[in-house]
C-alpha cells in the first residue's frame, strides 16, 4: 500500500479539526520525530489486514466510527454517493439549459434577420442575464453553440478579464474567429499570411483576408461581451467604433450581456458610439422561476435521493432571495450537502435499497448509532403510549428485530415520498392555491399537507365550496389529467391504476354534476351549492329587488342539494388525497434528510470578521490553555500578545498614538507584573503583535500623524 | 495630350462629383487642382473641417475616379487611403502604409516588418523612389484621422510631412478635424477647409435622395414635399441638437414615415403641408428622435426605467448595500450620528431638509444640492455601519427574520459588495483601486446617479431623499 503515500488524497486527522494549534517553540528535533510519512504508514496498515479491497474506495471515503466501520459499508456509502449525484446534476443541468432555450431561439432569429437588413450600424443585442455573474457562463456558451451551428457565424465570447486592453481584446478575437473552424479542419492557430504578408496579431485586416479566404459566403462575426459592465467603458468604445469602420468588410455583430439594465450601459458609452449601434433587448428567465425548476427536479423530484430538510430548504431560498449568491451557488450547495451527508454519515447505507442494505452489513455501532436518535426515541415512546410495550422492548433490546424494522424503512420510506409528491401534484393541478411550488413544498416537509380551512396547511376549504358547477368540472379534469399524466419536471409517473378508487370517484361524480347541470339548465335555473348561494345574494342586491332575493337563497331545487352534496364529497376525496405527514414523523428520517445549517453555512457564508474578532477576545476558547481560563472574554497579562493588544485597540479612538499602546501593553507584561518580561523580550512580542494585527487588517499607518496608526475596522 | 502647363481634369469627373455632395463644389475643385498630376500637384495637403463635412467621403470618391481616367491623359496617378482610426498602433500604422501602397502598385514582394518612421520611410522609398515607374507616376498617401491616431509619438506627422520631400511622386494629404499651428512643422502648406452645412447645405444635400413616392402621388410631389419636410426638420431639431448630416438624415428618416401617416390613411393630400406638420407636431417634439439609443423603438415600449429595472434584478441586499453606498456618498461624515444613530432622539427623527431651515434667513451662497453633484469617496467601513444601521430600519416593515443573518462582515456581504463593483455600480478610488478587494482602508464611491436610486429606494418603500441631509 505504499502506493498510496504519494496520490495525495489522503486526509490527516487535523484537517477536520476547528482550529489547528501550531507550536513554533516546540523544537524542531521533536517534530521529526513523528513524521508524517511514519503516520501515514500506521494507517495504512491498519487497513492492510482486510482482504481484497478495492483502494480508490478505501482512500476516498475513510472509516466512520473511529475506523470500526467496515469496508462494505465505507464501500456502499460511496457507491451511493456516486449513484446519487451525477444522476442529478444531470437532470439539473438539463433544466438550465432548457431554461435558456427561449432565449438562444430569440436571439438566434434576431441576429439572422439582422444580416439581411441594411442599416449602417452595428447590430446588438442585448441579453439583461441578472447579477449572477455565474449564469452568464453556461448561456453564452450555449450561445455559441448555437450560433456556430444555426447561423454557421464565427462566435468570439470576450470576458473582462481576458481584454483588459484593446491589443488583447482584437487579438483574442482574432485567434478565436480564426481558429474555431467549425469543420475542425483548422486546429490550432492558423497562420494567416497573404502574399507572405504576416500580420500583426492585433490586426483586423488579417480577419478579413481569412474571411475571404474561407469558401463560405461572407459568414458573420459575432462578438459576445459576457460580461458587459466589467469591460471599461472606453475600451468598449473603442471597439465598437472599431467595429463600426470594419463593418462594410467585415460582418460584425455583438452581443452584450448585461447585468443591470440597457439604460446605465448605454450611459456609459459615448453618445456617438452608442449611435453606431441598433439592437434589441432579451430577458432570460427570471431567475426565482430557474430556481423553482430546479427545486421541482433535484430537491423535491422523486431522483433526489436525499432530502433537504425544511429549515434548511428555506435558508438556501432565503439566500437565494437575500444575496447574490446564484443559482450555482444553490447547486454547489446541493452537492456539498450530499457529499457531507456521504461522507460524514455512516447512517447514510440505509438509503441503499434494493438488498444492498443488510443484516450483515449493520454493525453493532450502526445499531447503537441509531438508537440515538431522536426519531428512534419518538418511535419507542409512541409505542409506550399505544400500549406496544413488547415492540418497544424489543426495539430497545434485540438487535435482530431492530434491524428487521429497519430495512422495513425503506419501503416506508418510498411510500412516504410517492403520497408527499403525488398529494403536491395535486395540490398544484388544483390551481387553488396562491402559494408557489418551493412553499408549498417547504410547508409540507415541515408540516404536512393538511387542506382543512381552519387547522391545516393549505386551507383550501373554502376555495372548494365556492366553486360554481362549470369551475367544479374543470376542477375535476384538471385533477384526473394530473393523476393520468403525473408531473415530468417532479419525475412521477401518471398513477391512475394506483388511484382506480380517486379516479372513479371523481369521474362518477363528474358525471353526476354535469347531468344536474343539463337538468337546472333545462329548468331555467342555475346550478349553486349552499356555500355558492350566499355569495350569488350578495351579487344579485344590487340590481335585483328585494323580495327575491330572500326567495333565492331560500329556495335550493333538488339539483341544487344534490351538486351540495357532491361538492363535499369531492371535499372528503380530496382531505383524503391531498394529505401527508410532515417528514420528521418518520422513523429513521435522519439516516435521508439533512437538515443541519452548520457545515454549509460553515463553508458558505463564512464569517471571517466574527471569527476573527473572537479568536483575539477569547483565545482561551480555542487555545484551551490553562493559563487563561479565568480571563472569560476580558483582558489578562497572560493572553497572546496579540489578544492584548486587541482588546486595548478596541478601547482606543480612531488614531492610536503607538507610544501610548506600547506603554498600556507593558504596564499589563512588564517586569513588575505576573509573565515578568523584560522590556527587550516585551518589546519583540509587541511589534510582532502589532504587525499581526495590520496584517489582518485592523490598523494601518496614519498618514495624518506621525507615530499614530488608524483604526481601520469598528464594527464588530 | 500634355499640351499645357496646367490643366484640370476631365470636366466630368467634377460635375459627377458635385452632383453626388451637393455643396461642396468649391472644396472638390480645390481638391482636385492640389492632387491632380496635370494642374497643381503640391506635396502635402492639409484637409480640415469638423465632423461628418464629407471630408473621407470626397476625398476617396475623387481619389477613385482620378485613378481611373488618368491613364488617358498622360498621367498614372495612384492612390492609397489609411484610416487611422483603424490602426491600434504607430507601428500598425505604418505597416498598413507599406502594405497598402505595395497593394496599389501590386506589388508582390513580401514586405518586411515595420517599427520606425525611418523604417517606414525606407520602406516607402523602396516601393517608390527606387523602383522605375513611367514617366506621370504619381502617387498620393492619405492620411485619414491622424490626429486621431493611437499611441502616435509626437513626432509622428512632421516626420510624415517629410515622405513627400524625399519622394518627389508623392503627395500625402492629412485629413484632421482642426490642425494646431505649425502642425506639419513645415511651412507653406496648402490647408483646405470643409466649412460646416449650413441648412441650405443641410436641406439641399438631404432632399438630393428623396425616399420612394408616396400612394397617389408623382414622385415629383413626393420630393417636394421631402423638401419642405426636411426644412422643417432642420428648423424644429437639427438647428438646436443635431448638427451632423448623419444625425440629420437620421431624424428625418426616422420621422418620415409619422409625417406622411395620414397621407398614407388618406386624410390629407401631400400638398397640404402645414396640416400635415401640425398633425405631426408630437412627433418633432419626441427627444428620443435626436437621442434614438441603442434599441430599436420597438422593443423600449415596455418603458420601464432604470430604476425599477435594477431593483428587480438586484437581490435584497445589494440593493440596500447601493443605497447605503448612495447615503454614504452623498451625506457629510458630520451628520452621520444625526441620521444614523437612534441613540439621542429615540426612533422618531426628523430628517431631511437639515434641522429646521425654517427660522433662519436663507444665506447668500445658495448651495447646490448635494445629489445632483457627483459622489464623493467613502470608507468602506462607513458604508457598512450606516448598511448596519439603516438595514434594521427599513427592513421593519418586512417580517421575515433574518436569524443568522444579521452577523456583519460575513461573506454574502463581500459577495454583494464585489458583485456591486464588478457591475460598476460601485467603484474604488484612488490608489489602492489594484489593491485587495476587501482592504477596509480603501475609498468608495457610489456609481449609479439619483433617478436611479430614488427608484431603486421606492421600489422596498423607502424615501431616499428622507436620509439626505444638505
Ligand atoms: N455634401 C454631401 N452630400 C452628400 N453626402 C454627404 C455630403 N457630405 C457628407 N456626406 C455624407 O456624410 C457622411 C459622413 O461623411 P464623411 O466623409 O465621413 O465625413 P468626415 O470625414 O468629414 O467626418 C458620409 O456618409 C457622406 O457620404
Ligand atoms: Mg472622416
Amino acid at each position: 500500500m505504499d502506493g498510496n503515500e504519494d496520490s495525495g488524497i489522503f486526509f490527516e486527522e487535523d484537517d477536520h479539526r476547528a482550529a489547528y494549534i501550531f507550536n513554533a517553540d516546540q523544537p524542531l528535533s521533536t517534530q521529526k520525530q513523528t513524521p508524517r510519512p511514519a503516520k501515514r504508514r500506521k494507517v495504512a496498515k491498519a487497513d492492510a489486514p482486510r482482504p481484497h479491497q478495492d483502494s480508490s474506495v478505501e482512500l476516498a471515503f475513510p472509516p466512520l466510527f473511529n475506523g470500526a466501520e467496515g469496508s462494505d459499508a465505507v464501500r456502499l456509502r460511496k457507491q451511493l454517493y456516486e449513484t446519487a449525484w451525477p444522476v442529478l446534476e444531470d437532470r439539473i443541468q438539463h433544466v438550465l439549459r432548457e431554461a435558456n432555450s427561449n432565449t438562444l431561439d430569440e436571439v438566434t432569429s434576431f441576429l439572422q434577420h439582422a444580416a439581411e437588413a441594411e442599416t449602417g450600424k452595428i447590430t446588438a443585442g442585448f441579453i439583461i442575464t441578472g447579477p449572477s455573474i455565474a449564469s452568464q457562463h453556461l448561456l453564452f456558451e450555449q450561445l455559441g453553440e448555437r450560433l456556430r451551428t444555426a447561423t454557421r457565424a464565427r462566435f468570439v465570447r470576450l470576458r473582462a478579464s481576458e481584454a483588459p486592453n484593446l491589443k488583447a481584446a482584437l487579438k483574442k478575437i482574432i485567434q478565436d474567429a480564426t481558429a474555431s473552424g467549425t469543420d475542425g479542419e483548422e486546429v490550432g492557430d492558423v497562420e494567416i499570411s497573404h502574399g507572405g504578408r504576416k500580420y500583426l496579431d492585433y490586426d483586423l485586416e488579417a480577419l478579413h483576408v481569412f474571411l475571404q479566404q474561407q469558401q463560405q459566403q461572407s459568414p458573420r462575426v459575432v462578438v459576445a461581451f459576457q460580461d458587459s459592465e466589467a469591460f471599461e467603458g472606453g475600451l468598449l468604445t473603442d471597439l465598437i467604433a472599431l467595429f463600426h469602420s470594419w463593418r462594410d468588410r467585415i460582418p460584425f455583430d455583438l452581443l452584450f450581456g448585461i447585468a443591470t439594465s440597457v439604460e446605465l450601459f448605454q450611459a456609459r458609452l459615448l453618445k456617438s458610439t452608442a449611435r453606431q449601434l441598433y439592437g434589441a433587448q432579451f430577458d432570460v428567465v427570471q431567475a426565482d422561476s430557474v430556481l423553482e425548476s430546479v427545486i421541482k427536479t433535484a430537491v423535491a423530484g422523486s431522483q433526489a435521493a436525499l432530502r433537504i430538510g425544511p429549515s434548511l430548504l428555506q435558508s438556501w431560498v432565503d439566500r437565494h432571495r437575500d444575496q447574490v449568491a446564484g443559482i450555482q451557488v444553490f447547486i454547489s450547495s446541493l452537492k456539498y450537502v450530499y457529499m457531507c451527508h456521504f461522507y460524514a454519515d455512516p447512517l447514510s447505507v440505509l438509503l441503499a435499497g434494493d438488498g444492498r442494505l443488510d443484516r450483515k452489513l449493520m454493525q453493532p455501532e450502526h445499531i447503537e448509532a441509531v438508537r440515538t436518535l431522536d426519531s428512534f426515541k419518538a418511535q419507542v415512546e409512541a409505542a409506550v403510549e399505544a400500549r406496544q410495550l413488547n415492540h418497544a422492548q424489543s426495539l430497545l433490546e434485540d438487535d435482530d428485530y431492530l434491524v428487521a424494522q429497519i430495512l422495513e424503512q425503506g419501503q416506508k420510506r418510498n411510500e412516504y415520498l410517492l403520497r408527499l409528491l403525488r398529494s403536491l401534484h395535486l395540490v398544484a393541478a388544483t390551481g387553488l392555491s396562491s402559494t408557489s411550488f418551493t412553499d408549498l413544498y417547504i410547508l409540507a416537509l415541515s408540516s404536512g399537507i393538511d387542506i382543512d380551512q381552519s387547522s391545516g396547511t393549505v386551507p383550501l376549504e373554502d376555495a372548494v365550496k365556492r366553486l360554481r358547477a362549470e369551475e367544479f368540472l374543470s376542477l375535476i379534469n384538471r385533477l384526473l389529467m394530473a393523476v393520468q399524466t403525473g408531473s415530468s419536471d417532479l419525475g412521477l409517473d401518471g398513477w391512475e391504476p394506483d388511484a382506480e378508487e380517486l379516479v372513479g370517484s371523481l369521474t362518477d361524480l363528474r358525471d353526476e354534476v354535469d347531468g344536474l347541470r343539463e337538468r337546472s339548465k333545462s329548468n331555467g335555473t342555475v346550478l349553486k351549492s349552499k356555500y355558492s348561494a350566499q355569495s350569488r345574494v350578495l351579487r344579485t342586491t344590487v340590481v335585483a329587488q328585494k323580495v327575491q332575493l330572500s326567495q333565492d337563497t331560500a329556495i335550493m331545487t333538488d339539483e341544487d342539494k344534490a351538486f351540495t352534496k357532491a361538492v363535499d364529497a369531492l371535499l372528503d376525496l380530496l382531505s383524503e388525497n391531498l394529505n401527508c405527514g410532515p417528514i420528521d414523523n418518520l422513523f429513521l428520517h435522519e439516516a435521508w434528510v439533512f437538515d443541519s445549517k452548520s457545515p454549509y453555512r460553515d463553508v458558505f457564508v463564512p464569517c471571517p470578521d466574527a471569527t476573527f474578532g473572537r479568536a483575539l477576545s477569547r483565545p482561551h476558547d480555542y487555545l484551551a490553555c490553562a493559563c487563561c481560563a479565568k480571563a472569560n472574554g476580558g483582558l489578562a497579562s497572560t493572553l497572546p500578545t496579540t489578544a492584548i493588544l486587541y482588546h486595548l485597540y478596541l478601547e482606543a479612538g480612531a488614531l492610536i498614538n503607538v507610544a501610548d499602546l506600547w506603554s498600556a501593553y507593558y504596564a499589563l507584561v512588564g517586569e513588575e507584573s505576573e509573565p515578568g518580561l523584560d522590556e527587550r523580550s516585551a518589546l519583540v512580542c509587541f511589534y510582532r503583535g502589532l504587525a499581526e494585527l495590520r496584517m489582518m487588517g485592523f490598523v494601518k499607518q496614519s498618514r495624518k500623524k506621525a507615530d499614530h496608526v488608524a483604526k481601520l475596522k469598528w464594527l464588530f | 495630350m500634355r499640351n499645357s502647363l496646367f490643366h484640370l481634369p476631365d470636366e466630368l469627373i467634377l460635375a459627377t462629383l458635385s452632383q453626388t455632395f451637393p455643396c461642396r463644389e468649391a472644396q472638390i475643385r480645390a481638391l482636385a487642382t492640389l492632387l491632380y498630376p496635370g494642374a497643381a500637384p503640391c506635396r502635402n495637403l492639409v484637409i480640415h473641417g469638423t465632423e461628418a463635412t464629407g471630408k473621407s467621403a470626397i476625398t476617396a470618391a475623387l481619389l477613385a475616379r482620378l485613378a481611373d481616367r488618368t491613364e488617358d491623359e498622360g498621367f498614372i496617378l495612384s492612390h492609397a487611403i489609411v484610416n487611422s482610426a483603424e490602426c491600434i498602433t504607430a507601428r500598425h500604422l505604418y505597416e498598413t502604409v507599406v502594405s497598402k501602397v505595395a497593394n496599389a502598385l501590386s506589388w508582390d514582394g513580401a514586405p518586411s516588418r515595420c517599427e520606425t518612421v525611418s523604417q517606414l520611410t525606407v520602406e516607402l522609398v523602396k516601393l517608390l523612389k527606387y523602383t522605375p515607374r513611367p514617366a506621370g507616376f504619381h502617387f498620393v498617401l492619405v492620411f485619414d484621422g491622424i490626429d486621431r491616431q493611437r499611441d502616435a509619438p509626437h513626432t509622428l506627422v512632421p516626420a510624415l510631412a517629410r515622405l513627400s520631400e524625399i519622394i518627389s511622386s508623392l503627395t500625402t494629404v492629412f485629413i484632421v478635424t482642426s490642425p494646431p499651428p505649425r502642425f506639419l512643422l513645415t511651412s507653406s502648406v496648402p490647408h483646405l477647409h470643409f466649412p460646416t452645412y449650413t441648412k441650405t447645405d443641410f436641406v439641399s444635400i438631404v432632399s438630393a435622395s428623396p425616399p420612394p413616392a408616396l400612394p397617389n402621388t408623382s414622385p415629383q410631389e413626393t420630393a417636394d414635399l421631402w423638401t419642405r419636410f426636411t426644412a422643417a426638420v432642420h428648423d424644429a431639431l437639427a438647428r438646436a441638437a443635431s448638427r451632423t448630416l448623419p444625425s440629420f438624415h437620421h431624424a428625418c428618416t426616422a420621422l418620415w414615415p409619422r409625417f406622411t401617416a395620414p397621407v398614407h390613411a388618406g386624410t390629407h393630400s401631400p400638398r397640404e403641408f402645414s396640416k400635415l406638420l401640425i398633425a405631426a407636431r408630437v412627433h418633432f417634439q419626441n427627444e428620443r428622435l435626436l437621442d434614438p439609443g441603442v434599441l430599436t423603438s420597438t422593443a423600449t415600449a415596455t418603458g420601464s426605467g432604470a430604476g425599477t429595472a435594477l431593483a428587480t434584478l438586484l437581490p435584497t441586499t445589494p440593493r440596500l448595500l447601493l443605497l447605503a453606498s448612495y447615503l454614504a456618498s452623498h451625506n457629510a461624515t458630520k451628520h452621520d450620528i444625526t441620521l444614523f444613530s437612534t441613540h439621542y432622539h429615540g426612533r422618531r427623527r426628523r430628517r431631511g431638509g437639515g434641522p429646521s431651515v425654517g427660522g433662519r434667513p436663507r444665506s447668500k451662497h445658495r448651495k447646490i444640492a448635494r445629489k445632483l453633484l457627483g459622489s464623493h469617496a467613502f470608507v468602506l467601513e462607513r458604508m457598512l455601519a450606516i448598511f448596519a444601521a439603516v438595514r434594521g430600519e427599513w427592513e421593519a416593515g418586512n417580517t421575515r427574520d433574518h436569524g443568522d443573518n444579521k452577523e456583519e462582515g460575513h461573506a454574502d456581504i463581500g459577495m454583494a459588495i464585489a458583485t456591486l463593483a464588478s457591475l460598476r455600480l460601485l467603484v474604488r478610488v484612488g490608489g489602492g483601486a489594484t489593491g485587495d478587494l476587501m482592504d477596509c482602508g480603501g475609498k468608495w464611491r457610489v456609481n449609479v446617479g439619483w433617478e436611479v436610486i430614488r427608484g431603486l429606494g421606492r421600489g422596498i418603500g423607502v424615501e431616499v431623499e428622507d436620509w439626505l441631509i444638505e
